[in-house]
């Protein structure tokens, strides 16, 4: 299989800085997910943002303008609904997530001729994306690993401690509405390239196999980049290999998830192996105090 | 601040309390209710700096949301706290809070030293990350509580009263005026018993008020010298000496207490 050789097409190439893009931003975002467990939070996202990807295919604007309304719109009524004590986080994730897909399908059901973008909103088009696409999705990308890079060391100790982190003097409301919309953007940046089924994966099974392979955030959060930027780069070009000297069409979004998981499998082969590691090594360091 | 060194080196030199007369800690008939329902009530009482007070009560007495009041967290239903003469939420920079570790991810990919460091959050500020200074700093709290050399070892790796010792360390590298443990000799094994007071006793020599949540009144006789009995509302606030009463014990657990010798008192629950 060539590595390289796919990428000299210009639609493969502008598919490969979009994956790789997308690969490392949701790795990194994904981390905080496995760690506050929301995974939940972001597939109801994905279910959130459907009514804006019909709202503006209906007024002929940017899919990803619509997405983008309603994934904060989400993040906001989300952490509002789910503080309040009688609701819950859960109870307000189902709610929020049936009503807003009830109103995309309510809509669409309106709109004849809308299959298509349909099967696109839900699998991607990583490899229709044009310039402008791309220069959207970087947009949005730039703003989560801002927002992301200046928060980090408060989301973490959000999540292990949330306690102490009240005690200090942290609204850890805000910091739980501010992750919500960190979710929010990497879904809404990743809806056009893999779908709205698929981004889930992108966030959670990344920074998964590397939860498997560290015991330190930092090491997880540049392992789940890697890993989300491997997986979409070699998915890519699978995809490409077999669809074009194998006659096989393989959906590229898709592919990129089979990757991912394979090296999630594989982070579960080479894990208790690590450990035994670790293990020994503490060992050696205990001896060599006595 | 030189003033706080001054200040520690006059409670350490004696029993005597601080000539500063401004209390760290004013409770005055402070009351938390949820909805209408007082959970404690009534709790009056002044705390000074190098001062250490052990809240006293069974379960649900309202010692965890007292703590909370102290916080800021919960808001006051009547009554008031001032912490430094502030409001509790005013005053959260100069106040460390050590959880139970046993409520803590034991799984959660951090080492000793990255728990002991987030201590320092709030002065580095949002954006920028640990300087030199706050490494020094979390390392010498880890080494307060004798874990120098565990400093690099997953937190949930590290045994019950390690992790509580790590807990105190971050608290002490938050360099607090006021320290709010809640149970925390729970589950500890001896050695890390013993840490966990000298560590204590070090902070209250530099003029740290200390406020303590546990049941065990062996531990409170040896880490603190005021009582506060609770039982959702005040029984008692006072030197530990005359206010650990056998008639107060059973005010405050409901008849169950016994007194054993007259400095060791054990409570024994139905």
């Amino acid at each position: 299989m060539n590595l390289f050789q796919p990428f000299t097409i210009p639609y493969m190439q502008r598919a490969l800085v979009e994956v790789l893009v997308l690969g490392a931003l949701a790795g990194a975002v994904g981390v905080l997910v496995v760690l506050r467990r929301l995974a939940f939070v972001g597939d109801a996202l994905t279910h959130t943002v459907f009514p804006g990807v019909v709202i503006a295919h209906l007024l002929g604007r940017s899919l990803l303008a619509g997405a983008l309304a309603f994934g904060v719109l989400t993040a906001v009524l989300l952490t509002t609904l789910g503080s309040h004590r009688r609701v819950g986080d859960d109870a307000a994730l189902a709610i929020l997530l049936t009503s807003f897909f009830s109103l995309g399908v309510v809509l669409i059901s309106r709109t004849p001729g809308f299959t298509a973008d349909l099967t696109v909103f839900l699998f991607g088009r990583v490899l229709a994306i044009d310039r402008t696409d791309l220069v959207q999705t970087l947009a949005v990308a730039a703003v989560a690993a801002i927002t992301l890079a200046a928060l980090h060391k408060e989301l973490v100790l959000r999540a292990f401690d949330p306690q102490a982190a009240a005690a200090m003097g942290y609204r850890t409301r805000r910091l739980d509405l501010a992750l919500n919309l960190l979710i929010a953007l990497v879904v809404v940046a990743a809806v056009e390239a893999v779908g709205t089924v698929l981004v889930i994966a992108l966030m959670v099974v990344p920074a998964a196999a590397a939860r498997l392979l560290t015991d330190r955030v930092a090491a997880m959060t540049a392992l789940a980049s890697l890993l989300g930027a491997a997986g979409g780069w070699l998915g890519l070009a699978v995809s490409y290999e077999v669809s074009v000297d194998h006659d096989l069409r393989l959906a590229a979004g898709a592919t990129i998830v089979i990757v991912l998981v394979g090296l999630f499998l594989l982070a579960t082969a080479v894990a208790p192996l690590r450990r035994r590691l670790a293990a020994r090594s503490q060992v050696a360091a205990a001896e060599a105090l006595r | 601040m030189p003033a706080e060194g001054v200040r520690g080196a006059q409670v350490a030199g004696g029993d005597s309390p601080p000539v500063d007369a401004d209390p760290v800690l004013e409770l005055r008939a402070a009351t938390v209710a949820y909805e209408r329902d007082p959970v404690v009530e009534g709790v009056d009482g002044e705390v000074a700096a190098g001062q250490s007070v052990a809240l006293i009560g069974p379960n649900g007495a309202g010692k965890s949301t007292l703590i909370r009041a102290v916080l800021g967290l919960v808001p006051l239903t009547s009554g008031s706290i001032r912490v430094l003469g502030r409001a509790p939420q005013a005053a959260r920079r100069q106040v460390a809070y050590v959880p139970q570790a046993d409520t803590l991810d034991a799984e959660f990919p951090v080492s000793a030293l990255q728990v002991v460091l987030m201590g320092r959050y709030p002065r580095i500020g949002w954006v920028r990350r640990p300087g030199a200074a706050d490494r020094q700093a979390a390392a010498a709290a880890l080494a307060q509580v004798g874990l120098a050399e565990r400093a690099s070892a997953r937190f949930g790796t590290l045994s019950g009263g390690q992790r509580q010792r790590v807990l105190l360390a971050r608290a002490i590298a938050q360099e607090p005026r006021l320290l709010l443990l809640d149970e925390p000799f729970n589950g500890v094994d001896a050695l890390s018993q013993d840490l966990l007071l000298a560590a204590m006793a070090r902070l209250r020599s530099a003029g740290t008020a200390v406020v303590m949540a546990t049941h065990d009144l062996g531990l409170a006789h040896l880490a603190c010298d005021e009582v506060c009995l609770l039982n959702r509302h005040q029984i008692g606030f006072g030197p530990i000496g005359t206010t650990l009463t056998p008639e107060l014990l059973g005010a405050t657990y409901g008849g169950h207490a016994l007194q054993l010798r007259g400095d060791g008192v054990i409570v024994a629950r139905p």
